[in-house]
């Protein structure tokens, strides 16, 4: 650890100032360029709008993402701090990258939508990094945001510039992408002794007090997320609305089926940390069509329902049969909601809610997003584990102790 | 005491809550509509960032006030979150439904929204005093009767008292202390010992709860500027002012009240936001910072005032037993507030026209009034009559104050690292 993570970090972090220097440049000397001597006023009212948007992402990302992942007893610094270190990472090379890609290979300018889109990339690392917590060390985590972003992004151009599908929550090529990503690296990465639960691997009253901080944060946020990138105005609006109603039906639907599921109707902490959420994410293709409050409160809901019976059946099944231990169980956040929200999109299409896409083009997005993930995934893990390797010992899964100055191991 | 757990949930709970989704889904399906008018990006930009200021307060902040408890963060929390889903829901319904009085559509916009989940606050506040003596679905069925109480107040109070909308609004810190107290003097039994026990709070809940406060007190500007149409720099300052001075003012009473001039957790989590409740109604109408300041300052007396006195008088004398303080966080500087409101409301009219100054001041105290009633005998009644027939049920589980396995929690992680740490320490 002491030398190779130093290393790993310093080196793609030269390599990311290199990068910038010869490829990046500020919007304003494109603005310069084009329009000398104007200041246009409008053009500074979007950026302030975008600008308070991009801020809500922002929290999501390094608030919300980072305490959801806090649950675990002994590994709250790792959450929170490699979640920090990954997204740090992730939001320069998903700005770079991305720009590389869509200037084809040019210089390019930097303004707050290139920001946003990277801040969108790296959270398909920050959902990868769920399914395989704990079970990963830092330099890992460093390698794997390279090669993931560098898949999403590829997938996003054919999703976006290729198929010409919609998809402006990005539940498909982020959330999807992201849950089957991590699904995948996680199977890779599998070790026989997390059949049984790990004796590390269990949560304290306080850790899943932290956790709910998270996800109150994502919950409150999550109507910014899915119309950040939407076209002003209408659309923004209606993004904004069809997320609220669906996160609020979701709510309703999480806690009835969590105490439906519990003996003698209690709720479970961990359905209610998460299942809660699955709402925005089944909204979030559909979310700027027309489909009026209902629609979406009918998606938020089944988001909530899919997302619970995930996590009382799904997970057991993936741990022990297909041998995929999922730490936060993203498949059922992320992974099912994305499938339902690519259904949806299909239905809502198929109703005629939106003529800019059409079915097949939404069928194919979803497919080569689950597609593009799991092949990368599979790749990525390969890499990881003989090519970077270091993954901690079975002993030291869940334990922050491993990687970080911790004054006393206490036990709760 | 009657069998050891309480009763089961399983049957209850999943149940209503699939039917209430299932009829919201309806009742939006024949009765709402886009807002269809053209959109101005400024203009929804900035609706929103009020929307998501609120949300916050509601989310965050009311969620973990209450998770001082230190065995009832979990349910606190997430009752908090459940009540507010199922409350902005029904309120955006009701809100739309009482301004119009005719089936029409009911057009859902941002501001809408912001309307509903600020009413959702009257039954976040009300919660508090009940705070581990009622199940979710009792908590329920009190949401749904609160917030059609309050939306029908605020429809009444529109019609016949004040047409602000700020300033019915603002009612809410009244309306729902009372309504939380009555429902909480309905449930009222004798605590022993073993409920005491668990009635306390520990170090690290009270962080939680601090957060709770930090977040309500950084958005309340926010909170009490959102249904102002222009006045809101105005408003801003003297609610930022009012909530410095009660901050100060809270933390040294509460110094000076301890024999070693300690400081009391409990004080600071509740007292520090009395400014902000009792400058609410008026923060529209103060010119000058000073009185803003020395509203602030008596709601910080009065508010750890109460906190030092009432809390074990109620108890003794009323059996009413306020679990987070509802009565002197909201009710009491709520009521000095809007006794400011309306001797601020005369004075100046005195200055304006001297006609209708009576007239003014009767209306307000009117207002003022019907809050009060409002409060207290729809409070009564949702546990007297109507919940009776589900409350009888789950009667028992009150016997177990906050106790987190009762109430309907499963926490066996929880209780075997509890085990664990006590064998190991």
């Amino acid at each position: 650890m002491r030398l190779k993570f130093p290393m790993v970090a310093f080196a793609l972090e030269v390599a990311m100032i290199v990068l910038f220097g010869i490829f990046v440049k500020y919007d304003i000397e494109q603005m310069d360029l084009h329009q000398p001597n104007t200041t246009n006023s409008t053009e500074v009212d979007r950026y302030l709008e975008l600008h308070s948007l991009f801020q809500d992402v922002h929290v999501m990302i390094f608030v919300g993402f980072g305490f959801l992942m806090t649950f675990l007893r002994n590994y709250g610094f790792s959450s929170v701090g490699i979640n920090l270190l990954v997204a740090s990472l992730g939001l320069q090379w998903g700005t770079f990258i991305q720009g590389i890609v869509h200037s084809h290979g040019q210089k390019f300018y930097i303004g707050i939508k290139n920001m946003i889109n990277g801040d969108l990339s790296t959270v398909t690392v920050l959902i990868s990094f769920g399914a395989v917590l704990g079970k990963i060390s830092p330099s890992q985590m460093l390698v794997m945001t390279i090669l993931e972003i560098a898949a999403f992004v590829g997938n996003e151009y054919l999703v976006g510039e290729i198929f010409k599908a919609s998809d402006v929550g990005a539940s498909m090529t982020i959330h999807a992408f992201g849950a089957y990503f991590g699904l995948a690296v996680a199977g890779i990465l599998y070790h026989p002794s997390l059949r049984k639960e790990h004796e590390m691997e269990k949560s304290a009253y306080h850790s899943d007090l932290f956790a709910m901080i998270g996800t109150l944060f994502l919950w409150i946020f999550w109507p910014s997320f899915n119309s950040v990138i939407a076209e002003t105005g209408e659309m923004q609006y209606l993004a904004i609305v069809n997320t609220y109603f669906s996160l609020v039906a979701c709510v309703l639907t999480a806690y009835a089926c969590s105490s439906l599921l519990e003996k003698r109707g209690k709720l479970d902490m961990v359905h209610i940390q998460n299942a809660t959420l699955a709402g925005g994410v089944a909204v979030g293709t559909c979310a700027d069509m027309p489909i009026r409050p209902f629609g979406s409160m009918v998606i938020g809901g089944i988001g909530g329902i899919v997302s619970v019976f995930g996590f009382k059946f799904l997970t057991p099944f993936f741990t022990t049969k297909l041998r995929i231990h999922d730490t936060c169980g993203v498949h059922n956040l992320h992974g099912l909601p994305g499938v339902v929200a690519g259904v949806a999109s299909i239905v809502a299409i198929a109703l005629g809610a939106s003529k800019t896409s059409t079915m097949a083009m939404q069928a194919a997005a979803l497919g080569s997003s689950i597609g593009t993930a799991v092949v990368g995934g599979l790749i990525t893990g390969l890499i990881l584990k003989f090519i970077v390797r270091g993954q901690p010992s079975e002993k030291n899964f869940f334990d922050d102790s491993v990687y970080w100055k911790v004054l006393k191991v206490t036990k709760d | 005491m009657g069998s050891k757990y309480p009763p089961s949930m399983r049957g209850c709970l999943p149940l209503w809550t699939l039917l209430l989704v299932v009829a919201f889904i309806v009742i939006f399906f024949f009765f709402t509509s886009y807002d269809t008018s053209s959109q101005d990006p400024k203009e929804l930009t900035d609706t929103y960032r009020v929307l998501q200021d609120v949300t916050i307060m509601m989310a965050l902040g009311f969620g973990f006030i209450n998770s001082s408890l230190r065995r009832y963060g979990w349910s606190s929390m997430a009752f908090n979150l459940f009540l507010l889903a199922l409350t902005v829901q029904w309120a955006v319904l009701l809100n739309g439904f009482l301004e119009q009085l005719s089936p029409q559509k009911v057009v859902i916009k941002l501001s809408s929204i912001k309307l509903a989940t600020m009413s959702a606050m009257s039954v976040l506040i009300s919660a508090g005093a009940v705070l581990g003596k009622a199940n979710l679905v009792q908590l329920v069925l009190m949401a749904l009767v609160e917030v059609t109480a309050f939306g029908v107040m605020r429809m009444i109070q529109a019609k016949y008292f004040v047409k602000d909308d700020h300033v019915n609004m603002m009612h809410i810190h009244v309306f729902a202390a009372y309504f939380g107290l009555m429902v909480a003097w309905s449930f009222r039994r004798p605590l022993h010992g073993r409920m005491m026990e668990k009635y306390q709070t520990e170090k690290r809940s009270s962080l939680f709860g601090m957060l709770g406060t930090l977040f309500l007190w950084i958005f309340w500007p926010s909170f009490n500027s959102a249904l102002l149409p222009n006045e809101r720099k105005n408003a801003m300052f003297n609610t930022y002012y009012a909530l410095a001075v009660s901050t100060v003012t809270a933390i040294s009473v509460s110094s000076l009240a301890h024999p070693q001039g300690k400081i009391n957790m409990h004080h600071i989590h509740n007292a520090v936001l009395a400014g902000g409740v009792a400058v609410g109604t008026s923060c529209y109408l103060i010119r000058s910072p000073w009185l803003a300041m020395v509203l602030g300052l008596v709601a910080g007396l009065i508010s750890t005032g109460g906190a030092l006195s009432l809390t074990m008088r109620f108890n003794n004398m009323l059996d009413l037993h306020d679990t987070s303080g509802v009565y002197y966080t909201f009710g009491l500087p709520g009521l000095l507030g809007e006794i400011a409101h309306i001797v601020l409301i005369t004075l100046q009219d005195d200055w304006t026209k001297s006609t209708r100054v009576e007239y003014q001041l009767l209306l307000d105290i009117g207002a003022l009034s019907l809050a009060l009633a409002m409060g207290l005998i729809i409070g009564l009644l949702t546990v007297s009559s109507s919940g009776c027939w589900i409350l009888s049920k789950s009667i028992r589980e009150r016997e177990v104050l906050s106790e987190v396995e009762t109430a309907s929690f499963h926490c066996c992680l929880f209780l075997m690292t509890h085990t664990l740490y006590s064998e190991v320490s």
